[in-house]
């Protein structure tokens, strides 16, 4: 690692859970939600984190911001460690790094007024003046007209609230963004018109964009690179060109052949995958996927891969790509 | 042309809700021929479901109604029978199966139990051989070890091996005809695969129909041969899937298609997505005239105020919309 300080690096970071006590029963391993992930991310880049759920893609996302506390590893944004910072230091580089939820409803306060859930953050970071011009000016950024101030989370549609919550967001002018899922809950119709809107706010604010999904289309179009995540580790990440054109890791290859295909006629060569995504209390010996991987070999049993260099900038954990 | 299974006819069903009485579907016609898979697409509040539990008559009568319209499967009206005659069809003649297999199945019982009430309940069997018939049944959906899966509770299974207990559960008394309201919704991209595949298979092997509901045009494309297009409460457009999706001729399919991001479909830096704009309306406030109007690039004063009818231009593919066919 170089000692330039990058905008946005992450080391080898963990968080685990402590297992649940049940009487009677020896379940002693922790849940391995976030198992040694590590990656950097530029300013203004947009990063996609991908997997299927339980791969540890939100746990991975909150840790990052902090909002748990990692059981270890480091996350340096914009040269400081976030862990060393005291309560005070932390509020206060929050400003930089917010966060968009899945659902709208769930996450705007319903018995407030908009207009009280988007002074919320210039009150909190100790703003006094002309808050109530910057909020207008906020929903006027995010497509809402001053008419909605004065309505509360229940009078309006999933659309408009998310506009909303990317308006929160976006308040005091922060130069990261994750976004957690902040489409997936809407109609069809609206997530074009979100992920418009993203676009639009990434271009003129420049920010930086975690963007963690699900959907393989989606995540192509938005995202500049991206990172596959398969129980707490990152197995594969690449330019989002390189990864949908050339992806390395059988499970990769897998996501992106799942997805159903509007394009009809193009019959591709399908990977399979059988079985669910296993226990994170307690993943496979070896390569974590090779109890789903049609690929496997005796090796993948045995061996643990580590993430290599494939292609410039294209890194693939996998025994198969190896020598 | 193939048989018909199931004939709708002008169904329309009305909801009075403490805030206001509505039509969540406003007649609707469609029929679902034998062998055939047929796909009812459009977003939350479109009449989707309600249109699918009105053909079971599992609607909630009040605050349904249903206030006219025909549905016709083996000769016989399923809006006249009686409550006694409705339940020798549900499960037996036609099976649904529901988007979340963890809350429609019942926690307190075993995977077993659950199974074998459909073939109790229709089949002059005993309790050991339903219990026989529900293991090959599981087997059938690719469960492995049935046996011990018929002891354990749904707790203890994966949301993919519960959807699959949910689709053997619909399939023990080989119906005609399976309903399968957004069988995949809840799962993940690569349990979806498997599911899609497995109820794909399992429609060739046994021959029965399927109506799919989904918000979803990619698990359209993979496994319906026809589609329709709903739209608050009403059919816009219907159509052979590849012909639809091909040539659109109504701009909410249109609309549809071309506002999500393809795979693979090359990316130009600042290029945004094809957006329609505005909300669902509320069905409490249906818009006059043509229901998507006020979205719709396309809309004139006449959509303001007049319906349009449906346009036929071949005998595969009507649509609702004033503007010629080719015209968008």
């Amino acid at each position: 690692m170089t000692d330039s300080p990058s905008f946005l690096e992450v080391r080898n970071l963990k968080k685990h859970f402590p297992p649940r006590k049940i009487i009677l029963q020896n379940n002693t391993a922790p849940v391995r939600a976030v198992d040694g992930i590590s990656f950097t991310l530029k300013e203004g880049e947009t990063l996609g984190l991908v997997g299927e759920s339980g791969c540890g893609k939100s746990t991975a996302a909150r840790t990052l911001l902090r909002l748990e506390i990692p059981t270890s590893g480091s996350v340096h944004f914009k040269g400081k460690n976030l862990a060393s910072l005291s309560e005070t230091e932390l509020r206060n580089q929050r400003k930089e790094m917010q966060m968009i939820f899945q659902d709208p409803f769930s996450s705007i306060n319903p018995r407030r007024k908009i207009s009280d859930v988007l002074r919320e953050p210039f009150v909190i970071h100790g703003f006094k003046e002309n808050i109530s011009e910057a909020v207008v000016k906020l929903l006027d950024q995010v497509g809402l007209s001053s008419d909605y101030v004065n309505r509360y989370s229940h009078e309006m549609s999933g659309g408009q609230l998310q506009r909303v919550g990317i308006a929160r967001a976006i308040a005091l002018n922060p130069t990261l963004v994750v976004a957690d899922e902040p489409v997936s809950a809407l109609d069809v119709s609206i997530q074009a018109q979100i992920i418009n809107l993203m676009m639009d706010l990434r271009e003129k604010l420049g920010i930086a964009f975690l963007f963690i999904s699900h959907d393989m289309s989606i995540v192509e179009y938005f995202c500049d690179r991206v990172a596959v995540m398969y129980l707490g580790k990152i197995v594969e990440i690449a330019s989002s060109e390189e990864i949908y054109k050339r992806p390395a890791h059988p499970y990769t290859e897998a996501l992106i052949n799942a997805v159903p295909g509007i394009e009809s006629g193009q019959q591709k060569q399908k990977l399979k995958v059988r079985g669910d995504i296993p226990d994170p209390s307690s993943p496979p010996q070896g390569c974590s996927f090779h109890t789903r991987c049609p690929l496997k070999e005796k090796q993948c049993e045995e061996m643990e891969p580590n993430l290599k260099e494939v292609a410039s900038g294209h890194y693939v954990a996998c025994l198969l790509k190896e020598g | 042309m193939s048989q018909i299974e199931l004939d709708v006819r002008n169904l329309k069903v009305f909801f009075s809700t403490p805030q206001g009485n509505f039509l969540a579907v406003n007649g609707i016609n469609f029929q679902l021929h034998r062998g055939e898979t047929l796909a009812l697409v459009g977003e939350s509040g479109c009449g989707k479901t309600v249109s699918a539990l009105s053909i079971l008559r599992l609607l909630p009568e009040p605050p349904a109604k249903i206030t006219s319209g025909e549905i016709i499967f083996a000769g016989r009206n399923l809006l006249s029978l009686n409550a006694k005659q409705m339940r020798e069809i549900r499960g037996k003649e036609i099976a649904m199966i529901f988007q979340d297999p963890m809350t429609s199945l019942n926690p307190v019982l075993t995977v077993g139990q659950q199974v074998i009430e459909t073939l109790l309940r229709h089949k002059s069997l005993n309790k050991k051989e339903a219990l026989k018939i529900s293991a090959q049944l599981l087997g059938k959906v690719e469960l492995p070890s049935p046996e011990e899966k018929l002891k354990q509770f749904p707790h203890q299974l994966s949301g993919g091996m519960r959807q699959r207990v949910m689709i053997a559960m619909a399939l023990a008394c080989e119906p005609k005809i399976l309903i399968a309201d957004e069988p995949t919704t809840a799962l993940d991209v690569l349990i979806q695969a498997q599911i899609l595949e497995l109820l794909e298979n399992l429609k060739n092997e046994t021959g029965m129909s399927m109506l799919l509901i989904t918000h979803d045009l990619g698990v359209v494309t993979e496994i319906a041969e026809r589609v329709m297009v709903m739209y608050a409460g009403e059919g816009l457009e219907t159509g052979s899937t590849k012909d639809l999706l091909d040539s659109p001729h109504h701009p909410y399919t249109k609309g549809l298609i071309s506002s999500r991001p393809h795979l693979g479909s090359t990316r130009e830096k600042g290029q945004r997505l094809t957006e329609i704009s505005g909300s669902v309306p509320s069905p409490h406030q249906r818009p006059t005239g043509c229901a998507f109007h006020p979205r719709c690039d396309w809309s004139t004063e006449q959509c303001k105020t007049q319906k349009p009818l449906l346009q036929t231009p071949n005998q595969n593919r009507q649509f609702s919309c004033h503007l010629q066919p080719g015209s968008i």
